[in-house]
This record gives structure tokens, C-alpha cells and sequence, in this order.
């Protein structure tokens, strides 16, 4: 393991303290995967000091190979069929008001795991009614009725993430991933969502250029994403994807604001930006609270 | 009372994080710090990292050198607390 430059923004505390702790022997007692440990997130220590994790379903190992990605890949085993309870269980006991919940690719699966996702949706709305969550799913080889069922368990956030510019996409998503794809399910999505809410995200520092940058966020409007977030692509370990450029944190702020002004109700930027980073923050801007109060009128009347 | 600062474990998953190099010491031996001040700076092959202090005291020895691979649960240092 060699010493690694990294730029002065670029540096995050090491996870510890008593908030982190719990956190973590909660988690692990309950044997929950995070795709904050398997993605090895720089913001785990921010996050579980807030108390907040986000959940990896379905295992932990994906059945697709990303260049940049740091989840194993492989033959996964079945899914525990306990799952969806323990995450509502875990969610409970950490009183998380929002959760984020996520999964790895699971193409082994008839509906690519949608119904576990829907099923795991489901019991964290039952065990802890007034939390509000946030699912970030795969494509489901675009299968309508997979991408159907998330839908229809009422996530308030429905997220798919492009992950890359068009140009770049084939260097770094597994072959069975496509770009144009990946516009067609957050379509899907955005058709069936109602007044929820539909996300996309992607990462910076993998060679893009600002015009590719407009590209894709125009991409993602017309597909119908009401939010966006950016951040830097940082490599787990020397066999993954090589970081091309470390973006300034004022460069982020402009693509933050190219994209506000190009038409997305909430976007946000950063270094240490992820997709389920402070996935809160959607629901809690003025855009969000409006449409989250009518959203709701709409489902008391169902 | 002396104790013995560990670098925290990131969790029991069999993917989490597990080791990172020594980039440099942010105080030098005989410093009093308080809980909370950064020790060190820990690179992984992912980000910099700063390694709190786990209490307030006086750092009494590096048990950890600039260069070195630490693995989660290797002392880095030595503080006289209380």
C-alpha cells in the first residue's frame, strides 16, 4: 500500500466516537450490510454520527462489475428472506426520521430483486410510519412490472443513477448497463411516480468535460429527474478505475448552479457528494416540503 | 493513567475498510490535547483521513511512524490521561 497525494479537500475524519460506535454494533449485530462500509465511503464517520446509515439489500455481492466499483462481484447467495424486517428493525431502533435503502444487482433474481426491495420498503413504513425513504435502485434490465413494484411500495424518493457522462459510460459501467437504459428507467419511474420524487446522480474526476456535464444533466430533465447530485470519484483501491481529476470544490459549485439553472427543482454538488448523502435534504427544501404535503393529501384520498 | 490509542475499526463487514498509511503526525510528543483534536493523517487508497483523539491528555509517545501501514486496532499512540 503506497502514500497517496490527495488534494487538501480531499480529507475526512476517521470514523470513532460513542455515536459511531452504536451505530456500528447495531448494524453489525443485526448483520446488515451498508453500502457505506462496502463502497468504503469517505462520509461514514459524518453520517453514523448522525445516526444515519444507508442500507445495501440482497447481499453483498453484485452480480454486474463496475470499473470504479467497490462492492464484490460474483455468484451472491439468496436473499435472506428475513431481510426486509431486520432493516425496518434496525431503522426503528436508530428512530431514523429518513432512510435510504439500496442494493446491489441482483440479475440472478426473476424480478431482479424488486419485490425483497418493495417488501424491505414496505416494513420500514409499517414499523416506523413517519419516516420517509429514499431507494436507490438498478435498472432491472428495464423490466416495466420490476420497476412497477418499487413504485408501488411509495418510496418518497425513487433514485437510479446514471453514474457517468454518455461518452464515458461503456469505460466504466459493466456491459449490461447502458446509458440510454438507465434515461428509460428513471422515464418509467417518473410516469408512474406521481408527485414523488425521481433522482439521479452521477460522479465527476473520471476524464468528463463540462459540455458532457450539460449533456447529461439535460439528459436526466428530459427523462424527468427532479433532482441531481454530483460528486468526486474517488478510487477504492489501485485495480479500480483511475481518477482522471480531483474537481475543485468552487468548480462544483458551478456545475451546482448550471444545474438549478438549467431546470432541476434540487441539486446539489461537492466533493464528498453521493448519491445518498444527506438524501434528506430533497425533502426538506421548499420545493420538496410543497410537494410532499400535496403528495400526501393525494395518498390520504386513495 | 496511561492508555494506549487504537486506530478504530469501521465495522465487522468483511468489506469495510481495514488499514491506511501513516501520512504525518499533526502533534508532536508532549502536546496536550483535548478529545477530539486530530492526531494524525491516515491515507487509504480511497481518501486522507484525520484520526481524532480519543480523550483529553498529554501525548507521551508515538508508537507509530510516517510511512507506516496501521491496521484497525494497531496502537498509534500513547496519551497520559486523567
Amino acid at each position: 500500500m503506497a502514500l497517496n497525494q490527495f488534494p487538501t479537500w480531499i480529507r475526512r475524519p476517521w470514523p470513532s466516537g460513542k455515536a459511531f460506535r452504536e451505530v456500528k454494533d447495531l448494524l453489525n449485530g443485526m448483520d446488515l450490510h451498508t453500502v457505506c462500509q462496502s463502497a468504503h465511503c469517505p462520509n461514514q464517520s459524518e453520517c453514523w454520527s448522525r445516526r444515519t446509515a444507508t442500507f445495501m439489500v440482497l447481499g453483498n455481492t453484485c452480480t454486474r462489475h463496475c470499473t470504479y466499483c467497490a462492492v464484490n462481484s460474483g455468484k451472491p447467495m439468496a436473499p435472506d428472506p428475513d431481510e426486509p424486517e431486520k432493516v425496518a428493525e434496525a431503522v426503528r431502533r436508530l428512530g431514523l426520521r429518513h432512510a435510504v435503502l439500496t442494493s446491489v444487482t441482483r440479475d440472478d433474481l426473476p424480478d431482479g430483486g424488486a419485490g425483497h426491495i418493495a417488501a424491505t420498503i414496505r416494513a420500514i413504513k409499517r414499523l416506523s410510519p413517519g419516516t420517509t425513504q429514499e431507494v436507490l435502485v438498478q435498472d432491472f434490465v428495464g423490466d416495466v412490472p420490476a420497476i412497477e413494484l418499487i413504485v408501488a411500495a411509495k418510496p418518497e424518493i425513487f433514485s437510479h443513477n446514471i453514474e457517468t457522462v454518455r461518452r464515458i459510460f461503456p469505460k466504466l459501467r459493466d456491459r449490461r448497463f447502458s446509458y440510454d437504459l438507465s434515461l428509460e428507467v428513471l422515464r418509467i419511474a417518473r410516469a408512474r411516480i406521481g408527485r414523488g420524487f425521481v433522482k439521479s446522480s452521477f460522479m465527476l474526476g473520471c476524464g468528463e468535460t463540462e459540455a458532457d456535464i450539460q449533456e447529461t444533466l439535460h439528459d436526466l430533465l428530459v427523462a424527468g429527474c427532479d433532482a441531481v447530485s454530483m460528486g468526486q470519484y474517488l478510487q477504492p483501491t489501485p485495480k479500480h478505475q483511475d481518477v482522471e481529476a480531483f474537481i475543485p470544490p468552487e468548480i462544483f459549485t458551478r456545475y451546482e448552479s448550471m444545474a438549478r439553472d438549467m431546470g432541476f427543482s434540487f441539486a446539489v454538488a461537492g466533493p464528498f457528494v453521493r448519491s445518498s448523502y444527506r438524501s434528506e435534504a430533497l425533502l426538506q427544501s421548499e420545493f420538496g416540503r410543497e410537494r410532499l404535503q400535496t403528495s400526501g393529501a393525494e395518498q390520504h384520498a386513495d | 493513567m496511561r492508555i494506549e490509542v487504537n486506530l478504530p475499526s469501521l465495522g465487522d463487514d468483511d468489506d469495510a475498510v481495514t488499514k491506511g498509511v501513516v501520512a504525518f503526525w499533526l502533534q508532536k510528543a508532549g502536546a496536550a490535547l483535548k478529545a477530539g483534536d486530530d492526531l494524525l493523517e491516515l491515507t487509504t487508497d480511497k481518501a486522507a483521513f484525520v484520526v481524532p483523539s480519543p480523550e483529553s491528555g498529554t501525548l507521551m509517545e508515538y508508537r507509530v511512524s510516517e510511512g507506516d501501514e496501521v491496521t484497525v486496532g494497531d496502537v498509534l499512540c500513547v496519551l497520559e490521561v486523567g
